[in-house]
């Protein structure tokens, strides 16, 4: 290596002997003089550093957004490998920018590199704990890592965060996701609480109020699933959906009449809908096979308790004993014992005898439900007929 | 019996103060009020300084990120650009290096020392343009080296050619190229605080009230001025870090011995391989740049461009948990590769950015991989390469306080500094251990110069008065004993020399025929203390630097060493032939122990 500085001339510094009198004089006489050119100068190179530094921030913006919208055109068209590079490169020019680390996040997320996405989301989390879209998209984080807490507590501040635009309809559109994810976990009780908390506040939505019933439907909350398929209905009367879904919920309530009525609407609305007009065919036989309905002539009633009973002896005779199956049988409805009874009582269960007995009706009802139940238990679930009368003891008190 | 020197105007001689200077100074009270003129304007140009260095450092800052854009792309860079940008422009600086700016070369640090003990404070105003150019491209190109050395070295060229202009005496020209250097570092890293801490402890090496006070005041407004145009913000977007646990300043520890191993792989790349490069034919100099750029490019192709340039967006990626710890380690490891094989190449940058990315990337690794044993581990991935930067740091460089004070400063957060302290310590140790000068002595050394060496300065074993001294066997007198009997008690001693004990203070020495002269005189009912003259001999104590007593032992031939707290209590004596035996033998030891 060539010497440090091999340039310097002897001559050239001021040593501390001769000259130094010299030197300190002249301090003397042009120190002020000697500090306005050093200001002058200074504010030369300031004015001359703000004008290459304007250019400076001029090229890293335009950079940066060039790089961003790439990054936003990528990540739309579903590459977001390529939009994290994008992002990454936008960053480069903007480091702090809220959206291009927004961005960045999200397209990481999409790539399931929620490590990284959480490291950019939790940093701008700490900036704006405030910031509905950073707290959601670190719920979204959490509900991949299946940390039900961390997620919960994140979509439960993205509900009530702020949001830029729509803020009533990202707050729902938050809270769905928070139902969907409580629905994964099978945690239905917290989910019908957060539903409630959403079916409170609805716009006039009819498709809005669909997806809620459904999800009243999946937490087993009929009425208010019935409530929101009628709310439905009132916003679209000819509303298929909302009616096959009132029908079920209806019918599931034990409310076969208003179900037969929303079924029957749901399919002529759809044809298609098989489920919904099975639904109805079933509806409708739990109607016809109640002896119990009001308003039925004594003779009717008569009639429905001979074929219930029928059906209930065809069932019991269709419907052999498993030993092997080891099903435990309780002892009032013991398959023999049922077998027995209902042997005991087939002759008196005539339209003569039921007239002249009105005890004979509950008696044989009573056996034509625990056979139902009993044949339910041992040979599965029933159809037709034979689902319409376990239905029937249902709504009757049965289990 | 006239003793000369040594005394105040209080008859108390003060050899503990270290003796006025002695350049030739003002002469006339004019003079003296001058002399505090220049003393002001010195601190005023220290702010003059710092604008300029800092605004020096924001140029340069534009010319690094425009020579990236226009020589790697503004996004990710190809592969043909990956592997033609450092070769290419390594080719290029070469031939700046060799037929423009031959003193723009290596990092800038032993250059800034150069000045200060060599050459009188003399940075060339050319070198530092040359440093400029040649730091920006190379840097700019993928180059894995840092611009934090260059600005100091810049920094220092400018208030060296503000000295120069400004015809400063020579003492002021040493220190200004310093001053110049604190202002640079200060913006490069916006750390004020550490940049004054390396200056004074790796530059300038000793503290004094006059150099603190420029060093800060330069630092400082470099700082504010690069704040300016720049913005406040760190170098690295720092998560909440901290320590939650005590007990897991062992898992620091541990970082704190990968750090240091590091560290030795790290200077002992550079060590080894610069002096064999250098040996080489000179026309070879034209290509070693670009054989580095062009292994770097390589680098970068095969999967791992994050290595290339100064690296803060890695750091900054690394310290939010953005990287597996099995990358990370590789990472550290081609790091390391690269920065070796861009310095000891020739190529014109610091080595500050690369520690601290090596240091990152192992201190988020090493926490990473404590987490897979020890999940209950606390400590985020960013305290880990918080730490870690600071433990290579202190490693590598060898600058502990520094170091300290550089990860406190680039995190705000004072709750780290155990694990700082703590891994730090370990890595200084075991660097110190194994490679026992550091980095930069070895390369100044390996330049042919011999720049007094900060750390052995430190560690330097000081020998002290107590050291040399001997037990006081002669009598000693006292000033109101008649000179009679005073020749009685002197009779008894084999020495000529006979020390005597002043009231109500202070120590005088008389020979045994000086008292028998007087005696024959008839001046034998005389007390000593009417014979003896006014001026007295130095004291001495025992914790006192033993070349305090050198500057005495020459008038005296014996020199009372006494106790602190009692000026009266004689704890020995020390002679010349004491101090010269003592050198003597410590000489001996220190050949023994090389």
């Amino acid at each position: 290596m060539p010497p440090l500085s091999p340039e310097i001339q002897p001559g050239e510094e001021v040593t501390a002997t001769a000259g130094e009198d010299r030197i300190l004089r002249w301090y003397a006489t042009r120190e002020p003089l000697v500090l306005v050119v050093l200001s002058l100068m200074a504010v030369l190179f300031f004015l001359a550093v703000t004008g290459l530094s304007r250019i400076y921030y001029r090229q890293q913006d335009s950079l940066g957004e060039r790089w961003y919208s790439r990054g936003v055109a990528d990540l739309n068209a579903g590459h977001a490998d390529q939009a994290v590079g994008a992002f990454h490169a936008a960053l480069r020019y903007s480091r702090d920018n809220y959206g291009y680390q927004l961005s960045l996040a999200q397209a990481l997320a999409a790539l399931n590199r929620t490590d990284e996405a959480q490291a950019y989301l939790l940093n701008l989390w700490e900036r704006k704990p405030e910031d509905g879209t950073v707290t959601l998209e670190l719920g979204r984080i959490f509900v991949k890592k299946r940390e039900k807490d961390q997620a919960l507590r994140y979509y439960h501040n993205a509900i009530y965060a702020t949001w830029a635009d729509h803020p009533d309809n990202r707050r729902r559109a938050a809270r769905l996701e928070l139902v969907d994810f409580l629905l994964q976990e099978n945690d239905q009780t917290q989910a019908q609480a957060e539903l409630i908390a959403l079916a409170a506040n609805l716009p006039p939505d009819s498709p809005l109020h669909l997806r809620i019933g459904g999800l009243f439907m999946q937490v087993q909350d009929y009425e208010h699933a019935l409530q929101q398929y009628r709310e439905a209905l009132t916003i679209d009367r000819r509303s298929s959906a909302a009616m096959a879904g009132a029908g079920h919920a209806a019918f599931v309530r034990g409310n076969y009449e208003s179900a037969q009525g929303y079924l029957a609407g749901a399919v002529a609305g759809d044809p298609k809908d098989t489920e919904s007009a099975e639904l109805l065919h079933t509806a409708g036989l739990v109607l016809q096979m109640d002896p119990f309905r009001r308003q039925i002539s004594a003779s009717k009633r008569s009639r429905i308790v001979i074929e219930a009973f029928e059906t209930a002896g065809a069932r019991l005779k269709s419907c052999s004993p498993r030993p092997e199956s080891g099903a435990t049988v309780p002892t009032t409805a013991d398959q023999e014992t049922l077998d027995s009874r209902w042997n005991d009582l087939k002759p008196r269960i005539t339209e003569l005898g039921l007239r002249r007995d009105p005890d004979l009706v509950d008696s044989a009802m009573d056996l034509v439900f625990a056979i139902e139940r009993q044949t339910r238990a041992e040979c599965g679930g029933p159809a037709g007929a034979d689902l319409a009368l376990l239905l029937i003891s249902k709504l009757h008190g049965g289990n | 019996m006239e003793i000369a020197a040594g005394t105040q105007a209080g008859g108390v001689p003060q050899p503990g103060r270290a003796p006025a200077a002695t350049r030739p100074g003002p002469s006339s009270p004019s003079l003296l009020r001058s002399v505090f003129r220049e003393e002001r304007f010195f601190l005023v140009l220290s702010v003059f300084i710092g604008v300029f260095s800092g605004l020096a450092v924001v140029c340069f800052r534009f010319a690094i990120d425009w020579s990236r854009i226009y020589l790697l792309g503004s996004g990710a860079p190809s592969t043909l650009r990956l592997i033609l940008a450092p070769s290419v422009t390594g080719l290029i600086i070469a031939m700046l290096v060799i037929h423009v700016f031959p003193q723009a070369r290596g990092s800038g640090v032993n250059q800034t020392k150069a000045a200060l003990y060599i050459y009188n404070g003399y940075v060339p105003l050319r070198t530092a343009i040359g440093k400029f150019i040649t730091a920006a491209l190379a840097i700019g190109s993928g180059h894995s080296l840092g611009p934090e050395d260059p600005s100091l070295q810049i920094g220092a060229g400018l208030a060296s050619a503000l000295g120069r202009r400004l015809h400063l005496s020579r003492d002021r020209m040493r220190l200004i190229a310093p001053v110049g250097a604190a202002a640079g570092l200060a913006a490069a890293f916006n750390a004020p605080i550490s940049a004054v801490l390396f200056v004074i402890e790796e530059v300038i090496g000793r503290w004094s009230a006059g150099i603190l006070g420029s060093v800060v005041l330069s630092a400082v407004s470099s700082v504010v001025v690069m704040r300016w145009f720049l913005g406040s913000e760190s170098l690295f977007r720092i998560p909440p870090v901290g320590l939650v646990r005590p007990g897991e300043l062992v898992a620091y520890a541990v970082l704190g011995v990968a750090g240091g191993l590091a560290s030795v792989v790290f200077a002992s790349g550079i060590t080894t391989l610069r002096p064999r490069l250098k040996a080489l034919p000179r026309w070879t100099q034209y290509f070693q740049p670009a054989a580095a750029g062009l292994m770097i490019g390589l680098i970068g192709v095969l999967g791992a461009p994050q290595v290339m340039g100064a690296g803060y967006e890695v750091i900054d990626q690394a310290i939010h948990g953005q990287f597996t710890w099995q990358f990370l380690g590789i990472l550290a490891g081609l790091k390391i590769v690269a920065t070796i094989l861009s310095f000891v190449s020739g190529t014109p940058g610091g080595m500050f950015a690369p520690t601290l990315f090596i240091g990152a990337m192992l201190g988020a690794g090493v926490g990473d991989v404590e987490h897979l044993f020890f999940p209950h581990l606390t400590g985020s991935a960013g305290t880990y390469a918080l730490v870690g930067m600071g433990v290579l740091f202190a490693g590598f460089l060898r600058a502990p306080m520094t170091s300290v004070f550089m990860v406190l400063e680039v995190s705000g957060n004072y709750s780290i500094i155990l694990p700082v302290l703590v891994a730090n310590t370990f890595a200084y140790l075991i660097s110190r251990g194994l490679q026992p000068a550091p980095i930069f002595d070895v390369l100044t050394r390996q330049d042919g110069l011999d720049l007094p060496s900060m750390e052995e300065l430190r560690e330097e074993n000081i020998l002290r008065v107590e050291d040399a001294m001997q037990p006081a066997t002669i009598p000693v007198l006292d000033d109101d004993q008649p000179l009679a009997e005073a020749i009685r008690q002197a009779e008894k001693s084999p020495s000529e020399t006979l020390l005597v004990r002043m009231s109500p203070s202070g120590w005088n020495s008389i020979t045994k025929q000086q008292i028998r002269t007087m005696i024959s005189e008839g001046k034998g009912d005389l007390s000593l203390r009417s014979v003896l003259p006014i001026r007295q001999l130095p004291r001495l104590h025992p914790d006192q630097p033993l070349d305090i007593a050198l500057r005495y032992v020459h008038e005296w031939p014996l020199i009372p060493v006494v106790s602190r707290a009692n000026f009266r209590q004689m704890e020995g004596v020390i002679s010349r032939d004491n101090v010269l035996n003592r050198y003597r033998i410590a000489q001996v030891d220190a050949k023994d122990l090389i």
